[in-house]
């Protein structure tokens, strides 16, 4: 990006290739800033990275066009929107990539964008994002779009070029986005803006930049709350170079210059994020074998060490491949004319709860792994029927897994559970040769007749819905609301059976999490048992990262 | 005496005093527990049955009556003066009776038709008792008009208090391929054309039981209704009760044949009931 690259693209007519340029640009800017945008986490929960999903959907719509040599702005739009659309991750990717579809409608066909396509194209962008949620909220990346289409229409009347607009597109996204705690109470009471507006003003941001020739890929430094730092390896992922993760605790001798900070450990390695809470800084960086200890060394030059962990990225693949391969499933057969149901499971053991009530096809995700569309899509479009009822059993997939039933010709209804527990209840009341719109119905209605508990780790201190949560407490969600922080697992199961009056019920299920201990999940299990003597206690492994317990109480 | 006779099997789950009443010859079937052969109905009660079913050795297997028995009752009915013989039987895909009693017709020519009801429990006996009714002032041709009505209007539901017998039982696909991971499940299977559907599963009791009136309920009006259970009866009073302003003129609670019962396990509960 240098100073005579600003000229061209500023000067040159705007086409299908400056398009993929400005996407690129777009994508590119977002990554960088991904931490940041995942840290505008409300809930302290492990949740569903907005920041991911929105890099991820973005990533997708590049590869859509990557190869292409298409000259036609609206063509290349089009296929943009496509990208993003089969690629779409969680509620944010899902709406981005409504966005996108919006503007390709506004802009079809036409060879070259000017001034008024482009204001045009952020109303229509609007408008289909409002329509594509059923109950728009206000406080979000919808009303960020709203307020741009608005700028977009006010500045194209003086605009000499389209970078006009988006100059004043940019600048009241940044305005728009400060605005959304007054807009939505959880974000004012959590002390952050609304994350997904924040990703669409980095995306935006990145093409403005691009065009104005200010670099991309150095992240203007950022530092996350230390416990909101999670190191979520996708390890499908993992490129050269990426051969061990890298975690130091330190304290600076002196205050931290992050800019240089940043520059020196993009000298040895990759996936940088900085935390901070309390004086203690925590640097996470992937590094190839032969630059091991440099980060290190280098924390080292800085301050005292406290902690370091490394892990050898590349053997946990293997035995994350390993395990795959023998983790047999047994999945229902399903046969032309029956209901087949996929589920998103979130671990082995739910996964083959889901498998023994008859569910045809699993995608694996949950809170922080969202799953794409595409991969919602592949699950179904290969079984035998084209009767389907997805699970998504998450509030961040529902959305989706509601784009995956709009993209295929087969029957595809969306049952939304918000919880593994409404998952397995509308499960229940699928009968696979009865009529498809009273199953749907039967699974929908299922969704009230359990509670849902949730047991997991608070990533930062915060106070919502009057409950005051430490960083590093453990947490209780009834039915997706914070109740409770306690002290230990026992004692925020005991406080959420009791908020969510299981006396009054005649099943516990608990579902066990992959850092539960075994003899810690029985010894817990035998305190809930004498608390509830009247109740039947039922223990399973459910296999899902982060969240110590699962509960179904009905 | 009517001369049309009508037989049925032991699994038709008719209560003993209404088979007596409307003259339905019952030809009881085999169970075997532990190695001894026990007519239906005989040497065990139902309820001992299903109280001894959970601690049973070995899972008890059932047989049908044979051939001969059939042709034996069929030359007796004749020899009695009936000029025809309605032998209807449980659903075919479920059990062989409907071809052991098919085999023993052979020998009377025309003169005895053997219907497959494609149900069982009062499924099945709800269709024999229609044709028992009709027997006395009807034709042969609208009596077996009569059995097809009935058994476009039969419906039979039930709960399951656990899916370990049916699967134990090996007859029901589905059961055998979903292992059932949870320890808590009440199936809810639903009979039709002779094969075992399934309706879902619910976690608890409580819930199962609604279900399964819910289902009821929705076939409105009724013109015969059992509730079935396999040594549940306080329950199924108690449902019976519940439903008391609905209820049609022919209804009733059935300890369910172990025949049937030794594939459901103890405590299910369930209907078998004719729309109006």
């Amino acid at each position: 990006m240098k100073p005579q690259r600003v000229k061209t693209i500023r000067q040159l007519p705007i086409d299908g290739q400056a398009l993929k340029r400005l996407i690129e640009a777009g994508l590119t800017w977002l990554r960088t800033n991904q931490q940041t945008v995942n840290s505008l986490n409300v809930f302290p929960v492990p949740d569903g990275d907005t920041g991911t999903n929105m890099v991820l959907t973005m990533q997708a719509a590049m590869d859509e066009i990557s190869n292409s040599h298409e000259t036609n702005f609206g063509k290349m739009a089009h296929s943009v929107a496509h990208g993003a659309l089969m690629g779409a991750r969680g509620n944010s990717g899902v709406i981005l990539s409504q966005l996108w579809r919006g503007f390709a409608r506004a802009v079809d066909h036409q060879e070259i964008l000017d001034s008024a396509l482009l204001a045009h194209g952020f109303a229509l962008a609007r408008d289909t994002a409002y329509k594509g949620v059923v109950r728009p909220v206000e406080g979000t990346i919808l009303t960020v779009s709203k307020d741009i289409a608005a700028a977009a229409e006010k500045a194209e009347k003086y605009a000499i070029d389209p970078f006009d607009v988006l100059d004043e597109v940019v600048k009241e996204a940044d305005l728009s986005v400060q605005r959304t705690p007054d807009l939505l109470a959880v974000l004012k009471e959590a002390g952050v803006v609304d994350a997904g507006g924040k990703g669409l003003f980095y995306i935006l941001d990145g093409m403005l930049r691009f065009a104005n020739g200010l670099p991309l890929d150095t992240a203007l430094t950022t530092v996350q709350p230390l416990a909101a730092m999670t190191f979520e390896n996708s390890l499908e992922a993992i490129e050269p170079g990426q051969d061990f993760e890298v975690v130091v605790d330190f304290q600076p001798a002196n205050s931290l210059d992050l800019e240089s900070f940043y520059s020196q450990l993009q000298e040895m390695g990759t996936s940088i994020q900085v935390g901070e809470g309390e004086g203690i800084y925590r640097m996470h960086i992937h590094v190839p074998t032969e630059k091991l200890y440099e980060p290190i060394n280098y924390t080292r030059s800085l301050g005292t060490i406290t902690k370091v962990s490394i892990e050898n990225l590349i053997a946990q693949m293997e035995a994350l491949g390993a395990s795959k391969g023998s983790g047999g499933l047994t999945l229902a057969p399903v046969e032309p004319g029956q209901i087949a149901v996929v589920a998103v499971s979130p671990g082995s053991g739910i996964s083959r709860v889901f498998a023994s009530l008859g569910v045809a096809a699993i995608v694996e995700g949950g809170q922080t792994m969202n799953p794409s569309t595409q991969e919602i899509i592949n699950a179904f479009e290969n079984l035998p029927t084209d009767q389907v009822i997805i699970l998504p059993n998450n509030k961040n997939i529902i959305l989706a897994a509601q784009a995956a039933a709009g993209l295929t010709v087969k029957k595809v209804a969306v049952v939304p559970s918000r919880t593994i527990p409404q998952g397995l209840a509308a499960m229940m009341r699928l009968a696979p040769d009865n009529e498809f719109d009273e199953v749907v119905q039967e699974m929908t209605e299922a969704l009230d007749s359990v509670e849902s508990g949730e047991i997991t780790t608070a990533t930062r201190s915060v106070e919502i819905d009057g409950v005051a949560v430490q960083e590093g407490q453990t947490i209780a969600l009834h039915n997706g609301q914070l109740v409770l922080a306690a002290n230990s697992v026992e004692e925020a199961c005991l406080g959420l059976l009791e908020k969510a009056h299981a006396d009054h019920f005649e099943l516990v299920t608990m579902f066990y999490g992959t850092d539960m201990p075994k003899t810690e999940v029985n010894r817990i299990a035998d305190i809930v048992r004498d608390a509830y003597p009247e109740q039947e206690v039922e223990i399973q492994e459910g296999g899902q990262p982060h969240y110590q317990f699962i509960i179904a109480i009905e | 005496m009517g001369h049309i006779a009508i037989v049925t099997d032991s699994t038709a789950d008719i209560p003993e005093e209404l088979a007596e009443r409307h003259n339905i010859h019952v030809v009881p079937n085999i169970l075997v527990i532990d190695g001894r052969s026990l007519e239906d109905g005989r040497g065990i009660s139902r309820q001992e049955f299903y109280a001894s079913l959970p601690n049973m050795k070995a899972f008890p297997s059932t047989a049908t009556a044979s051939s001969g028995t059939y042709q034996h009752l069929y030359g007796r009915l004749f020899q009695e003066g009936f000029e025809q013989i309605i032998s209807i039987h449980a659903a075919s895909l479920l059990s062989g009776i409907f071809n052991a009693a098919s085999l023993a017709a052979q020998a009377f020519g025309e003169c005895v038709h053997v219907i497959d009801s494609h149900y069982v429990t009062l499924g099945l006996g709800f269709q024999a008792l229609a044709a028992a009714e009709a027997a006395l002032h009807e034709s042969l041709e609208s009596i077996l008009a009569l059995i097809e009505d009935v058994r476009r209007r039969v419906r039979v539901v039930a709960m399951l208090d656990t899916l370990e017998y049916v699967r134990r039982s090996g007859r029901v696909s589905w059961a055998r391929a979903h292992l059932g991971e949870l320890l808590q499940i009440k199936p809810l299977v639903e009979i039709r054309s002779g094969k075992v559907f399934r309706l879902g599963e619910e976690r608890t009791r409580r819930k199962g039981i609604e279900r399964l009136l819910r289902h009821l309920r929705d076939l409105g009006k009724l013109e015969r209704l059992a509730i079935l259970h396999t040594n549940a009866e306080d329950e199924a009073l108690r449902i019976l009760g519940e439903l008391r302003s609905d209820l049609p003129a022919q209804s009733f609670c059935v300890n369910v044949t172990p025949i049937i019962g030794a594939h459901v396990g103890p405590n299910g509960l369930g209907f078998a009931a004719v729309i109006r």
